[in-house]
């Protein structure tokens, strides 16, 4: 299968191995992996924070990168975007023209262990990782696209890896994008709680899905000088370690 | 003054619901859907209603007893009063509502209180340790006993004095909370005052702590009567 | 009085953060509450049924509302119950104290209605020169204290034991106890008199019924029914938007509330009341004021999204799911209604101006439209009102707006979008220490986020070989 690689922004500049996996994973799987370099943002910060015409200018810039790709699938390692290019049609209701190309792009858009396991029908993608791991439900994964099982069964085929399930796993890590940084004080009482967590569990590492809610979490873990790793799901998939 | 803030509101609830109507299309709705279904079997005979609202009852905190005529009735309401004299509840004076059913209570308790007395004032109510009432419904579902004022005075007296004894026909039993209002709600219109009771009062505002008995009764008593 | 305002809403979060004893009181109430809703939930199979049913027919009223409306007082008022509209918070506290005053009442009690607490009733009334007891434990509880509730269901979820032992020592003479029974059996006695000798009993309205013109009102302490069956007139407060259709549709909200609201099935008492009796030796009040309150509902009508705001059964799941309420509380709001629902209620209710960091003060993560009995969509409306924000300028942010402007420049081109990378990455080398960007001091400045990130967590840097990069050098040969 033809798949466009839509990296998101964060994982372009800050995370880049987490965009290396998906491709390495992607193929593995046996599709073939396009990249439109011409992609930017799918407009998450700017709507997220009620900047609707700003998201609308990066929105429609997403569609039309996107549109010119003869691809089944656009797929990206990010719950958050891929909720975001869902909302897109939603963004341009006002505009029956834009509202129509946004919702050709949402519906062929999927979050990488969704069009893993729900597309593709494949949990087994041939990883190993030693070590013992939790998994942290991003929130807009979760809560807008259902994905919650997907991911754990991935998880659960790596070869030497032992999954445990921390407290909560489903309670927001803080992040909220600009609201980490407007709220900083609160962001970071509801990241402790969750840091909390994953000390309960005693792992080596935090999966998750989402590069935002690693930052969040890896930047908290990083400052207190913890062991504990935090990996992106891709990352994981990818290893054959 | 007042009739234009009545039209000054209906007028400003009509103006902006048609100002909604070009947003309103785009918006998909979730279809009516009438849910009857229910989580357990419906039942309909009497004596797994009596059993199903006894063990609701229980659930709540309350007592209840299953008797089979007036006889045994006048024995568990002297128990119940035997089981409370035991307590701070030490019961003297007991109010009983005016229903035809349970006249026969008034007399035949005279000689186990100081004071037994048919429908008292609001303000007397306050003197009493003991109401004593029948009911006019009963949920199994959820061991609610169902009051309506109008058909007995028993607003108060199952409200005001700390313990509550309710003696119940087991005919009057329905299984579900559906059930009941569709028989509340008879012939257009349904009675001026109803009132639902599952369970002694109770609150959990300190700590979320539960602590039973706080306005309304502590006790609460349902002497389930079975028809002779 | 803790009259903390919206407008300060982010010192008021730091102070409540600071608070230890208010977070463990928190903590522990909140997931005490979770876990009973879910398990109450849980104990139904067609919850999910039941929720859908329940916004169908909000959406149903809500969208016919001045029919229903004009319905429900028809109804109620052919048999004996008297109504008054009141357009705002005034008017409804001046229609209740004249209400009051021409029938020389003095003793009022009052038992709990969120709808009062936002019109400030209590106020008025003794402004007038009334005495108003609150019955309602926590509400009696806050009083006493001088407070505001910092929950829709638990007024006093902030207060420990020891701190209501310390309240009523000090307010009532008895001597300290850390035995709940106790402290409610001395609310309980305290209260007595006051029931007895009151001659105006005040209520809130759950529901009020269109088809048989029937006001439903919901508890457990049976307070509720002591106010509205002992004084001779009753005052029953409600918001325009709590009517229902039918009397049977009251199935489906009391299996959704209850459970909802404190993971019971139901809740001890339902009074349904239908106008006032008709015998005058009977039981009840003489008479039956209803006063319905619009003060900016009726607005909200306007607007699909905004609309289903007023779906809203005051159940309070939002808040005890809602990450940032957990942390902070409810009177770090600085609104009548915290919590989520609080956040889109109140900047409509009250005005974008004083009220705009409120729906900002959420990480939209939606656990909260989760757990809603009625499937409002909270984090839509949030963004909803963001947009609104923004747009309205009223946020003042000039800055962010013009990073903003600037941010979508950048991001819509994407040469541009690749050259502030590389600038980026070269600028940040002045932050960069040991492979992160770690804990700001003066270079913080340059940007608030950055520092404002930085003051809990350490950042990673942009990548000096971006994926764009690696697709270029390694990647993209393999095609």
């Amino acid at each position: 299968m033809l798949v466009s690689l839509f990296v998101t922004c964060l994982v372009d500049q800050l995370w880049s191995s987490v965009g290396v996996s998906t491709v390495e994973v992607l193929r593995r799987v046996g599709c073939e992996v396009q990249f439109d370099e011409r992609q930017t943002c799918c407009s998450q910060p700017a709507f997220n924070t009620g900047y609707r015409d700003e998201a609308r200018k990066v929105g429609r810039h997403f569609i039309e990168v996107f549109e010119s790709s003869k691809a089944e699938a656009i797929v990206t390692p990010s719950g958050s975007c891929a909720a975001m290019v869902h909302h897109l049609p939603e963004l341009f209701s006002a505009d029956e023209r834009w509202e129509k190309r946004a919702r050709a792009i949402a519906d062929r858009t999927y979050e990488l262990s969704s069009f893993l396991v729900r597309v593709l029908r494949c949990e087994d993608v041939g990883a190993s990782w030693s070590g013992r791991v939790t998994w942290h439900d991003a929130c807009h994964g979760l809560r807008d696209l259902n994905i919650r099982n997907e991911p754990r069964n991935l998880i659960s085929k790596v070869k030497g890896i032992e999954f445990v399930e921390m407290d909560n796993a489903d309670s927001c890590c803080g992040f909220g994008g600009t609201f980490s940084v407007k709220y900083p004080e609160i962001s970071l009482a509801i990241l402790d709680q969750k840091i909390e967590a994953i000390e309960r569990a005693k792992v080596d590492a935090v999966i998750s899905g989402d590069a935002s809610c690693l930052m969040q979490i890896g930047g908290r873990l990083s400052r207190k000088g913890s062991a504990v790793k935090v990996m992106h799901i891709a990352e994981l998939l990818a290893s054959q370690a | 003054m007042l009739s234009n803030a009545r039209e000054e509101i209906l007028g400003s609830i009509r103006k902006h619901l048609a100002a909604s109507g070009p947003f309103d299309a785009g918006e998909t709705n979730d279809q009516v859907v009438q849910s009857k279904s229910h989580d357990f079997e419906i039942k309909k005979n009497t004596e797994s209603l009596i059993e199903l609202f006894a063990e609701s009852l229980e659930a709540v905190d309350g007592h209840c007893v299953i008797v089979n005529n007036e006889q045994e009735v006048i024995d568990a309401v002297r128990r119940i009063l035997v089981d409370l004299r035991a307590t701070r509840l030490s019961p003297k004076r007991m109010a009983v509502s005016d229903a035809d059913e349970i006249r026969y209570l008034v007399e035949s308790m005279s000689s186990e209180l100081d004071e037994v007395a048919k429908a008292p004032s609001a303000t007397e109510l306050f003197g009493f340790d003991v109401g004593l009432t029948s009911v006019q419904g009963a949920i199994a579902e959820t061991g609610t006993l169902v009051l309506e004022a109008d058909r007995e005075q028993n607003r108060l007296i199952s409200l005001v004095p700390p313990v509550h004894i309710a003696v119940l026909d087991a005919a009057k039993i329905s299984c579900t909370l559906g059930e009941t209002l569709d028989a509340l709600y008879r012939d257009g219109k349904v009675s001026p005052a109803i009132t639902f009771i599952s369970g002694p009062s109770r609150t959990a505002d300190i700590e979320l702590t539960l602590a039973i008995g706080v306005h309304g009764p502590q006790e609460l008593y349902v002497i389930v009567k079975r028809a002779c | 009085m803790n009259h903390l305002s919206s407008e300060t809403f982010d010192d008021n979060a730091r102070s409540a953060l600071a608070d230890v004893q208010l977070r463990g009181a928190l903590r522990n109430a909140t997931s005490l509450f979770g876990k009973r809703r879910l398990a109450a939930a849980a104990s139904l199979q067609n919850w999910e049924e039941l929720r859908s049913q329940a916004r169908s027919i909000k959406d149903e009223v809500l969208l016919h509302l001045d029919q229903y409306l004009e319905q429900f007082v028809a109804n109620a008022e052919s048999r004996g119950a008297k109504f008054h509209w009141a357009r705002n918070a005034a008017e409804a506290n001046q229609i209740i104290c004249k209400l009051i005053a021409d029938r020389g009442g003095k003793k009022i009690v009052k038992s709990k209605s969120m709808t009062t607490e936002e019109t400030h009733l209590n106020v008025a009334l003794e402004a007038a020169g009334m005495e108003v007891v609150e019955t309602d434990l926590g509400e009696y509880i806050i009083q006493l204290a001088d407070e505001t509730p910092s929950h829709i269901i638990v007024p006093a979820i902030h207060k420990t034991k020891r701190q209501i032992s310390e309240l009523f020592t000090s307010e009532l003479g008895i001597p300290p106890t850390d035995d709940v029974d106790k402290l409610t059996a001395t609310a309980r006695a305290t209260l007595r008199d006051r029931f007895a000798q009151a001659d105006v009993g005040i209520s809130g309205v759950n529901f009020g019924i269109a088809e048989t013109g029937t006001i439903l009102i919901v508890e457990n302490e049976g307070n509720i029914r002591l106010t509205t069956s002992l004084p001779r007139t009753h005052i029953a407060v409600m918001g325009i938007e709590k009517v229902l259709p039918r009397f049977s549709d009251v199935d489906v909200f009391l299996k959704l509330l209850p459970r909802s609201g404190t993971g019971q099935r139901l809740t001890t008492y339902q009074s349904f009341i239908t106008g006032v009796k008709q015998d005058e030796a009977a039981e009840g009040p003489n008479e039956l004021h209803v006063v319905l309150l619009d003060n900016g509902r009726s607005r909200m009508l306007a607007h699909p999204i905004t609309r289903q705001s007023l779906a809203c059964i005051r159940c309070g799941a939002c808040l005890n799911a809602c990450p940032v309420y957990q942390q902070i509380g409810g009177h770090a709001y600085g609104s009548v209604y915290p919590g989520p629902i609080g956040a889109v209620i109140t900047p409509q209710l009250v005005g974008l101006e004083k009220t705009a960091q409120l729906p900002y003060a959420s990480s939209l993560c939606g656990a909260c439209r989760e757990v809603c009995p009625v499937k409002i969509d909270i984090p839509r409306l949030l963004l909803h009102l963001r947009g609104e924000i923004t747009e309205a300028a009223v946020n003042k942010r000039r800055w962010e707006q013009l990073a903003f402007k600037l941010w979508a420049l950048v991001m819509s081109r994407a040469r541009v979008y690749r050259v502030s990378a590389k600038l980026g990455g070269i600028l940040q080398r002045l932050l960069v220490r040991d492979g992160k960007i770690g804990k700001l001091n003066k270079s913080g400045w340059l940007a608030p986020p950055l520092l404002a990130w930085t003051s809990g967590r350490d950042l990673r840097p942009i990548e000096s070989k971006t994926f764009r990069d690696k697709w270029q050098s390694e990647l993209k040969q393999r095609d």
